[in-house]
């Protein structure tokens, strides 16, 4: 059943234009010119309750304007949108009660008080019941660490605490769907680490509905099946990752510890990326020839003692997409 | 109802536990309010000194209309002064939680936690107590049933005022010239009798910006003082919780096609 679906969504910002330097300044406010910028040109998508999908694109896209139409925060120029029933503009309150937000760059956290009041807040502002305020609190607690820093005000809390703390805020009245807008950003390797944990639990567990926009797709492919990429404003692709990997990533590199020295080393098809000592690194095209093929030339000429098989990073394939283009007649033939 | 109930009660809790954090700042405040109302009302007696009369009012009448201000403005100072804050929110971007959240807008921004406390509002009611002693106001049943009204009214036309700023940011981002120029305006023209000012100054502050009806109306009432600036009957001394209800409700209608138009910062 789908829960999110959004049909021909289009933003358009309108804003002065100001000329630059002190004299543009003071034109501006004589004779008003008006700008238009599309954030968000034409977003068509269908989410089904309990997927997690990441929402990526580059800065500027249209990404965080997409989510803000979602929320509610923000009416759309033109299209529609429907949130689990709900159209999120003309309904804000109906919509905020089915959703959690986590905004990566803000806090909803109460900047004076101890972590637990704001909590406390929380609950009256989202009416959750006593018992599932309890039960929520202790499992939260337990994945995130949050026992730990309860009672410290906010302000003194670090970036990774902080972010435990809202993520347990945005989770706390059991929303039907949860957006994450650079959830990671700025965090060490640990509070990732621990994000992405409670991400994919409370996805799993509870049948929450995930979007996320990262500009860490490490927290993507741990976490999503299913991606949208998006471009000046329009949808460019959707689909899994998978597909995104065999389809655009042409390439896989095999990692091979020789077992003696050679002077030479070449292997027909493949091209050496690296190589240090006797590991070397092995570069070829899957669309031209199979890991089988590779490995089996390779063994023919040299003494291997390991062999591991590198699948094409996604992030160099969604950098790719966005400087070429994403373009299915491409995706067939050899770069 | 009982959710925003409890929501304002745990306000409350917060903005008094804050208070108590940040003791010291809390004082500066309260020294600060004292000299700031002080201030002004010796102002007025240094003015009365020279001119026993302004208008037909002399210092006692004026202390109490200064006295009627001075309380309605504490009590929107404790209830409603986070409307005020709207357009840094905006500009923060913190405004976009605001939308997110299963409550009114305008609700969620009266009840956002700060440091209020209510010492602004026992200072003005001790004031006017001793404001309406010395004026020699008759205190009669009318007085005891309308004063609280008219005091929650002219709240209620300050809050009207800053939310219609307010919401302006939704266009603008930035409005502060706007709000500097309405604080001035409700600060040095509610101190006097309206019958001294140029027409326009009188229709404005009647009509436009309804600071009158904080003070200068009831006060005229009570102290049985002739309207000589716009003529009108003293009954309409009475009208203020009215016209505070009316004010809000309009502004509330503006807020509410704001928040349609509100594009955010920096998308």
């Amino acid at each position: 059943m789908a829960i999110i679906e959004t049909v021909e969504l289009r933003k358009v910002f309108r804003s002065i234009v100001r000329s630059p330097g002190i004299a543009g300044a003071v034109r501006a406010l004589f004779s008003r010119e008006y700008e238009e910028k599309v954030a968000v040109d034409s977003v068509t998508m269908t989410l089904a309750e309990g997927e997690l999908v990441g929402y990526l694109g580059p800065n500027g896209a249209g990404k965080s304007t997409t989510i803000k139409m979602l929320t509610g925060i923000l009416v759309p120029t033109s299209g529609a949108i429907k949130v689990a029933g709900v159209v999120p503009h003309r309904n804000r309150q109906a919509n905020a009660a089915n959703i959690g937000v986590v905004f990566g760059q803000r806090s909803q956290l109460y900047w004076d008080l101890p972590l637990r009041e704001s909590f406390e807040l929380l609950r009256s502002i989202y009416d959750v019941p006593r018992d599932r305020y309890r039960q929520n609190m202790a499992h939260f607690s337990e994945i995130l660490g949050l026992d730990e820093f309860m009672g410290t005000p906010v302000r003194q809390l670090s970036l990774g605490e902080r972010m435990r703390g809202d993520f347990a805020a945005a989770l706390l009245h059991d929303p039907k769907i949860v957006y994450l807008d650079e959830p990671t950003i700025g965090l060490d390797v640990e509070a990732k680490e621990a994000i992405r944990e409670f991400v994919g639990r409370i996805n799993r567990e509870r049948g929450t509905t995930v979007i996320l926009t990262t500009h860490d797709l490490a927290d993507v492919e741990r976490l999503s099946k299913r991606i949208i990429l998006i471009d000046e404003g329009t949808v460019i692709y959707d689909g899994t990752l998978a597909r995104l990997r065999t389809e655009y990533g042409t390439h896989r590199t095999l990692v091979v510890t020789l077992a003696e020295t050679y002077e030479e080393f070449a292997v027909e098809g493949g091209e050496i990326e690296s190589r240090e000592g006797n590991i070397v690194k092995l570069r070829f095209n899957q669309r031209r020839l199979s890991a089988e093929t590779m490995i089996r030339r390779l063994l023919d000429r040299y003494s291997v003692s390991d062999i591991a098989i590198i699948e094409p990073e996604i992030e160099s394939i969604v950098r790719r997409i966005y400087r070429e283009g994403y373009n299915e007649s491409a995706v067939g033939s050899p770069s | 109802m009982r959710v925003a109930a409890g929501v304002y009660r745990q306000y409350w809790r917060i903005n008094i536990l804050t208070t108590l954090e940040y003791r010291e700042n809390f004082l500066m405040w309260f020294a600060f309010t004292i000299v700031y109302h002080g201030a002004a009302i010796a102002a007025l007696w240094i003015v009365l000194e020279r001119f026993p009369s302004l208008n037909g009012w002399n210092f006692r009448d004026m202390a109490f209309l200064y006295g009627l201000w001075m309380l309605a403005h504490a009590l929107h100072n404790t209830l409603f002064s986070a409307v005020g804050d709207v357009p840094e929110h905006v500009r923060e971007g913190e405004f976009d939680r605001i939308l997110v959240r299963p409550l009114d807008s305008l609700f969620q921004i009266i009840a956002t936690p700060g440091q209020v406390f209510p010492d602004e509002l026992m200072l003005a009611l001790a004031y006017f107590g001793v404001a309406t002693w010395y004026s020699g106001v008759h205190i009669d049943a009318m007085f005891v049933i309308f004063v609280p009204l008219i005091v929650f009214g002219g709240a209620l036309i300050e809050l009207g005022i800053g939310l219609i700023v307010s919401t302006l940011s939704f266009w603008f981002v930035r409005v502060d010239a706007l709000i500097w120029i309405v604080v001035q305006l409700e600060q040095e023209f509610t101190r006097y009798p309206l019958g001294i000012y140029s027409r326009g100054v009188r229709l404005l502050l009647t009509f436009v910006c309804p600071f009158a009806f904080m003070n200068y109306f009831p006060a005229s009432y009570f102290l049985h003082k002739p309207d000589n600036a716009l003529g009108f009957p003293p009954i309409a001394g009475l009208l203020t919780p009215v016209i505070g209800c009316a004010f809000v409700i309009l502004a509330y209608v503006f807020w509410r096609f704001g928040l349609n138009r509100y594009q955010g910062v920096g998308h």
